[in-house]
């Protein structure tokens, strides 16, 4: 975990070190810059201490000084990659995977990414050819934020450090902050600001001094090829084992203790059980449990754990600590978030930072392997759209709407209204959000074409094919949620208590085998039919009816909002940035939070994203008026 | 080409000689192509000590095949279109034309075929042998178990292949390794294509084959070598993901997907490209991967070196260093250096192509159908005829 910025304006590397000094808190352990005077050009980077402690010192360069890289992340593969490159008669001087990186852009040049297995962002300074190599991991695990102007490049692991030195760039994006009231984040390759991107998952970014400036393409994206494939679930597994088995080693390799975060679902123990299986250290799991709600997965967990013998330790977010320390870490992310999950993996990390600085997760599962049922019931509403007459399908939706507030009959309802594919998705995993936008909107937002948000989205989401929608939509969320909000907050959550987590699902062959099976296969039984084969018999429980059933991670956000956070809901409605600025209106918002805290409706699904926009705009104007 | 030498004809119009007599049943056979229906159909058409007969199913274009081939092919009509029905009615049928030809020897290709071969070896006291390949072993444990225990005579085409047929459990009566062979092209003359070339030969079906890694390895083999190109011989259904694969790794421009072509197109190619590579590597959870791997051989017919897996079947069909490379097959890096290195390296591909042509000449048909032949033949052997199995396991090499 580390942070890195570069500019092309900044002959004495000042600039650089001022952001770097912003990203200190990825990076407690160490600082550099490399500054090329003649051309102008500075790279830099703060480091957290996970590899090589003693000679991990960044940026670092190639025998004879013209190859410089700053890197942010972790390369899994990074001791192969080095013999490799010591047979073809590379000399390295430190024992970590930052001077891989340096060697293999000396013997692949750009095509060097296609062998790192890992997570990060780097940068390398070419020196002779005074060119610049920025490049993203294949599902943008790592950030990189970047301003393009006049030619010139600055980049930087996170939108503040690049706010902090130029700051006529904090113009905030409304659009973007429409995107984030429907989504609950920021869609990439934007951000909240209007003049500052995101290098997308999977792209390389090349920066050249002397003419050019920057050109951009893709090396590696998502499989979304509907295959249509015939092949036995136990032969998938078998090949998804040895990739599975292959991710977790490579991921354990560290010079800190590496430990689990274990929430008793499907995922976390296969990676659990895995570590168990590969390791010969007494095995370190965690997880987190609350004090409301119903929603704990402590047990499960602690059952797994018992069965895996392994070192387990709970961590209970009460409602005090969320009073304490919600406002401050939503407020703290770089971009804001909505994730409510996001403080309990926080929390979490916190938790087991003093007994490891490592730990291995389970996210990208649900993404790669199809496990949300939304996939299986959205397929069948196609199949029973395609299966009705068309004059039928309106009244039937009607009818079923008005049959009540039961979820199964507005879920049925949902499920043959005749809403395009795209947008019922959205409706679905946004609790149809982007409805409700009316009345809440303050001037500022209102006057926007709201229709762009689900524009943006279709060209993201690319045209259906004709193939099964199950495999488009999960391809849509490789591509979208995945990386714009299950990555940012495990990055995010991890960074703020100084821990690595590493995402076992999104090893490399691994994804590439989930890309190239039928969709059907995925969807199979309970949906992550791979990931179910990948479990060792007896270590779940199952539920009633044999399966597994699906335990969505749910977070006891309604009585959250109700109890330890109503106080900066009324802060917020009182004086809050994104009211005071007209981006919402006080009136709709004020009666949302009173029915909501009266008990009659559950309003969290637009409450936590007010709540979470509101703490992060106000410390976004604090940095406005500094 | 073996000859059959007719000397009279029996009542029911099968021709009697004085040799023994050879049943060969086989799910497969040409006109279908594979690698068990070209063993098949050479060992059908190479075997002169015996007088043969072959089961086979029916299929497209068989008719015209079998007449022009030389080769006495009964074929099994229906079974409709699951293979289960088809190997059943095979099966059925070979038990009826067993007790008309009367078998001193039977011969199954495939354990499918392996209760009829048992259920004659018994009601006609013929004396059985079976083949194992690799890949049915994996997906049938328990009749492979059967058919080894129950044949007189087990032939495996690797010493990976004879591993597998004793982790069935099964003791088989005598196990030898006989390893596949290949066709000699009549005139060798190799011409290399200018555009430095590198070719794979499977059918795009299993993943074991290694197509995946061939991607990851040819988007660095490009680095070193930017004129290569990657020729992809075979279809299958994964084929669909495999090029948008390499799309995703910007190599389509340096890769052709040429689907199945005929052999005389893929022989073409053989012999114009600089090498053929094929990672195939050994699946995991009890399914077995490649038995040995024919088209190595056929590369090395055409003076061409290999780069395989260091794992399988592969490592009796190739000597690393001597007609080609053998990697650990799941690395890239050392796939794409074992290509680069052959493709840049000119004096090193003519030296492990030449090893590759003569390590081929040795595999030729004829060389390997001998081998077959003396086994079966001592079979039937005076000495054996009546005597009990000896059990023993012979692996030559």
């Amino acid at each position: 975990m580390c942070g890195i910025a570069g500019s092309t304006q900044d002959p004495e590397g000042r600039t650089v070190r001022s952001m770097c000094e912003t990203l200190r808190h990825r990076g407690p352990d160490d600082e550099g810059v490399h500054t090329d005077v003649a051309a102008a050009v500075s790279i830099g980077a703060r480091r957290l201490a996970i590899m090589d402690l003693p000679g991990g010192h960044q940026p670092l360069s190639n025998e004879d000084g013209t190859v410089w890289v700053a890197f942010n992340g972790e390369i899994y593969n990074h001791r192969r990659l080095r013999e490799d490159l010591l047979a073809r008669g590379h000399r390295f001087s430190t024992d970590g995977d930052t001077e891989v990186l340096v060697h293999l852009y000396e013997e692949y040049g750009e095509a060097m990414v296609h062998p790192l297995e890992g997570m990060f962002t780097f940068a390398i300074w070419d020196a002779r050819a005074r060119r610049m190599l920025l490049a993203r991991d294949r599902f943008g695990e790592k950030p990189l934020f970047l301003h393009e102007h006049d030619g010139e490049l600055q980049f930087a692991s996170e939108l503040t450090a690049l706010l902090k030195v130029k700051p006529h760039l904090r113009e905030l994006d409304p659009h973007a902050l429409d995107a984030f009231f429907v989504f609950a984040y920021v869609p990439g390759p934007g951000s909240v600001v209007r003049r500052v991107r995101q290098l997308p998952p999977g792209d390389l970014l090349t920066w050249k001094r002397d003419g050019g400036g920057c050109s951009q393409r893709s090396w590696w994206a998502p499989p979304e090829r509907a295959v249509r494939r015939r092949e036995s679930l136990q032969s998938v597994v078998a090949e998804a084992k040895l990739q599975f088995e292959e991710a977790v080693r490579t991921r354990m390799i560290a010079d800190v203790p590496v430990g689990v975060f274990l929430s008793g679902g499907v995922d976390s123990t296969v990676v659990a059980a895995t570590a168990a299986k590969v390791t010969t250290q007494p095995l370190q799991t965690f997880t987190v449990g609350y004090d409301t709600g119903a929603v704990s997965e402590t047990e499960r967990a602690r059952a797994v754990a018992e069965r895996l013998g392994s070192d387990h330790h709970e961590v209970t977010l009460t409602q005090s600590d969320v009073a304490e320390r919600a406002p401050a870490m939503l407020a703290g992310l770089d971009q804001p978030l909505a994730d409510q999950a996001t403080l309990p993996l926080h929390v979490l990390s916190h938790f087991a930072r003093p007994r490891v600085t490592v730990a291995l997760g389970g996210e990208g599962a649900d993404e790669l392997f199809g496990g949300y049922p939304r996939y299986r019931y959205l397929e069948a509403a196609r199949r029973i759209h395609a299966a009705l007459p068309g004059f039928a399908v309106r009244p039937l939706s009607r009818a079923l709407r008005q049959a009540g507030h039961l979820s199964a009959t507005a879920r049925a309802s949902a499920r043959l209204a005749p809403t395009p594919m795209l947008e019922r998705n959205l409706d679905w995993v946004t609790s149809g959000r982007r409805h409700r936008r009316e009345g809440l909107y303050g001037p500022r937002l209102a006057a926007l074409d709201g229709r762009r948000v689900l524009a943006d989205l279709g060209a993201t989401a690319g045209a259906q094919n004709g193939g099964a929608a199950a495999r488009w939509l999960m391809h849509l969320d490789q591509v979208h949620y995945l990386p714009d909000d299950v990555l940012v907050k495990t990055d995010r959550a991890s960074m703020l208590a100084s821990l690595e987590l590493r995402t076992v699902f999104l090893h490399s062959g691994l994804a590439e085998l989930a890309g190239s099976v039928d969709t059907s296969m995925h969807l199979a039984g309970a949906g992550k039919a791979i990931v179910h084969g990948l479990l060792p018999p007896g270590l779940l429980s199952p539920g009633r009816g044999g399966g597994y059933r699906k335990k969505a991670f749910r977070v006891p956000a309604a009585e959250w909002l109700r109890g330890p956070l109503a106080a900066v809901l009324e802060r917020q409605l009182a004086r809050g940035v994104i009211f005071e600025e007209g981006y919402f209106q006080r009136g709709v918002a004020r009666t949302l939070v009173s029915e909501h805290a009266a008990g009659t409706h559950d309003h969290s699904d637009v409450l936590w994203p007010l709540l979470s926009l509101g703490v992060w705009a106000d410390r976004f104007h604090g940095l406005d008026v500094d | 080409m073996g000859s059959m030498s007719i000397s009279s004809r029996s009542p029911d119009g099968i021709p009697r000689t004085g040799s023994p007599r050879l049943l060969i049943l086989t799910p497969d056979f040409p006109p279908a192509p594979g690698g068990i229906q070209i063993v098949a159909q050479r060992l059908a058409s190479g075997i002169a000590g015996f007088e043969t007969e072959v089961v086979a199913p029916d299929g497209p274009g068989a008719e015209s095949f079998d007449a022009a081939s030389g080769v006495r092919v009964r074929r099994v009509r229906g079974g409709g279109r699951l293979r289960g029905g088809r190997n059943a009615l095979l099966n059925a049928a070979a038990l009826g034309y067993a007790l008309r030809f009367r078998p001193d020897v039977v011969l199954s290709t495939h354990i499918v075929a392996s209760p009829a071969a048992r259920l004659i070896g018994r009601r006609l006291g013929a004396r059985t042998a079976q083949y194992f390949h690799a890949e049915e072993i994996g997906a049938k444990p328990k009749l492979a178990a059967f058919a080894a225990r129950h044949a007189d005579l087990s032939i495996a085409v690797s010493r990976y292949t004879a591993g597998l047929v004793a982790a069935t459990g099964a003791t088989p009566a005598r196990l030898c390794v006989i390893a596949n062979g290949t066709d000699m092209p009549e005139e060798w003359s190799p011409e290399p294509l200018e555009r430095p070339t590198v070719l794979t030969v499977a059918r795009i079906e299993e993943r074991y084959k290694g197509h995946d890694v061939m991607v990851r390895a040819m988007a660095l083999v490009l680095r070193s070598v930017p004129q290569a190109q990657w020729i992809v011989i075979g279809d299958g259904s994964l084929r669909p993901g495999l090029e948008e694969l390499a799309r995703s790794y910007g190599i389509e421009r340096s890769v052709r997907f040429l689907g199945a072509i005929s052999d005389e197109q893929r022989n073409s190619w053989l012999r114009r490209a600089q090498l053929l590579a094929m990672p195939s590597r050994l699946p995991a959870g009890g399914f077995a991967g490649e038995g040995f791997g024919i088209v190595y051989l056929e590369a090395g017919a055409y003076g061409k070196p290999v780069v395989a897996g260091n794992v399988g079947g592969a490592l009796d069909a190739v000597l690393d260093g001597e007609t080609g490379l053998l990697v650990d097959p799941t690395d890239t890096l050392a796939v794409a250096g074992a290509i680069a290195r052959l493709l840049l390296d000119p004096a090193l591909t003519a030296r492990l192509g030449a090893g590759g042509h003569e390590w081929a000449r040795a595999h030729a048909w004829p060389v390997v159908v001998k081998r077959v032949e003396e086994q079966l033949l001592e079979l039937v052997s005076p000495e054996q005829v009546g005597a009990p199995p000896e059990r023993s396991v012979d692996v030559p090499r």
